[in-house]
């Protein structure tokens, strides 16, 4: 029974240096990972961002962080480079839910990353189906005057892979899977000729059509939109498209 | 078997073996919570790890007479077992990330905590065997039980090694408790829930 005094000193010893240890360096005792950078002045401020026995509360954030600045000025009111992507969307959530997103608490570069990845779905409908408002067009061949939708080929997860469907226009069956540039020449998806291989050259071409006694051959996928089936006389799927060379 | 070959394959070995299952155990969890990316499982083993530790110390409070019912040699087992059970799934929860050094001191502390239980359990095991020979071997020899107990007298100091390892392995669980409620205080604090 002697021993009891002594265990309840060092149980009250070892309490009390925890406490002070935890109450003097929280962002080293406590904290789950270094704060961003922008933050690194609250490392010792842990109720700046939580709410005891509640967790990190929007409402803290957006104490700073007023929802129709961001993007637009900083916390110290200063305005910011017009046009930035933060200030297009930050004010078109569908709720503000900071952490959502956002999570200050770096962590070990080992085995986390500090931001979750952006969701579209957090987006208002209307912001969410116009890319454009935040996203500018990409100006390379492939997407160059293109009238569809981003949706048509893109998904909002991410921008690659990306799946466009080209058999609508022409079937690329196992004998033309050739690199873009063979059939859309000068950099352009909306020409195309069918003589930019070997197999195909317009002598060949005329004179297996005249054959026939089809004088109009130019526009090659009017009638071969699939390689794999014969045409009829006014053979293929849909008509239009693009512009043969 | 020459006495330092028994030495090794029962006692060093299987102390070593449970040792070292639970830090491969963990590591293999962890890697697999790695690679399937799963980390939030982790995140919440935690939990149940704790439970299963505090389950574990219905022995602790039975050897001290806190409780009187249970039957304190089968309790010893669950002590073990879950006491081991729990220490895994802590090992696993903080294996997959965290930064803070109190966290960490606890899981130290729970490690050193699993070392002295084990060196317990070998401790007593070893104490047992020598005492049962000892006890076959001198009813061998006609004693009665009177003689029989006085002269296992000594023998019985073997034991004394086990309560004087009683009196290290507390403090060590007193620390882990200490470190491990102010880590999971901590946690209640600041955690989001929702």
């Amino acid at each position: 029974m002697k021993k009891r005094p002594i265990l309840l000193i060092v149980i009250a010893v070892n309490l009390l240096v925890l406490l002070a240890l935890v109450f003097a360096y929280p962002h080293l005792m406590v904290s789950p990972g270094a704060l961003v950078a922008g933050h690194a002045e609250l490392a010792t401020d842990c109720f700046a961002c939580h709410v005891p026995w509640r967790g990190a509360s929007s409402g803290r954030c957006t104490a700073c962080h007023a929802v129709a600045d961001v993007g637009l000025k900083t916390t110290k009111g200063v305005s910011m480079a017009a046009g930035t992507i933060k200030g297009s969307f930050h004010q078109s959530l569908i709720e503000q839910d900071c952490m959502a997103c956002h999570s200050d608490h770096q962590g070990l570069k080992l085995t986390q990353r500090s931001r979750k990845p952006f969701s579209h779905g957090l987006l208002k409908l209307t912001v969410r189906d116009n890319c454009a408002s935040c996203h500018a067009a990409p100006k390379d061949f492939v997407h160059r005057g293109l009238k569809m939708e981003c949706s048509t080929c893109h998904e909002s997860k991410a921008w690659k892979p990306a799946h466009f469907d080209h058999d609508p226009y022409f079937v690329l069956d196992r004998d033309h899977e050739a690199p873009c540039e063979t059939c859309h020449k000068v950099n352009d998806p909306s020409r195309y000729t069918c003589y930019g291989c070997h197999e195909h050259s317009l002598a060949k071409v005329r004179r297996e059509h005249l054959e026939e006694g089809i004088q109009d051959f130019a526009n090659c996928v009017e009638c071969h939109r699939d390689p794999r089936v014969e045409p009829e006389k006014q053979g293929g799927r849909d008509q239009g498209g693009r512009k043969k060379d | 078997m020459a006495p330092h070959a028994r030495l090794l394959t029962r006692e060093v070995l299987p102390f070593l073996g449970s040792f070292a299952a639970l830090a491969l155990l963990a590591l293999a969890l962890d890697g697999l919570l790695h690679l399937f990316d799963l980390l939030w499982i982790g995140r919440w083993l935690g939990i149940p790890g704790t439970l299963l530790i505090i389950g574990s110390t219905v022995y602790s409070l039975r050897k001290r007479k806190l409780i009187q019912r249970g039957n304190p040699a089968r309790l010893l087992r669950w002590h073990e077992t879950l006491a081991w059970l729990g220490s895994l799934l802590v090992l696993v929860h903080a294996g997959v990330h965290f930064n803070a050094i109190l966290g960490w001191l606890a899981v130290w502390a729970m490690l050193i905590n699993v070392g002295s239980g084990l060196t317990g359990k070998f401790l007593l095991a070893r104490s047992r065997q020598r005492l049962d020979e000892a006890r076959q071997r001198l009813r061998g020899r006609g004693l009665s039980e009177v003689e029989l107990e006085n002269r296992l007298y000594w023998d019985s100091l073997t034991f004394d090694a086990v309560r004087k390892w009683r009196v290290v392995h507390f403090p060590i669980t007193l620390a882990f408790s200490v470190l491990a409620t102010a880590h999971i205080v901590a946690i209640l604090l600041f955690w989001g829930w929702n």
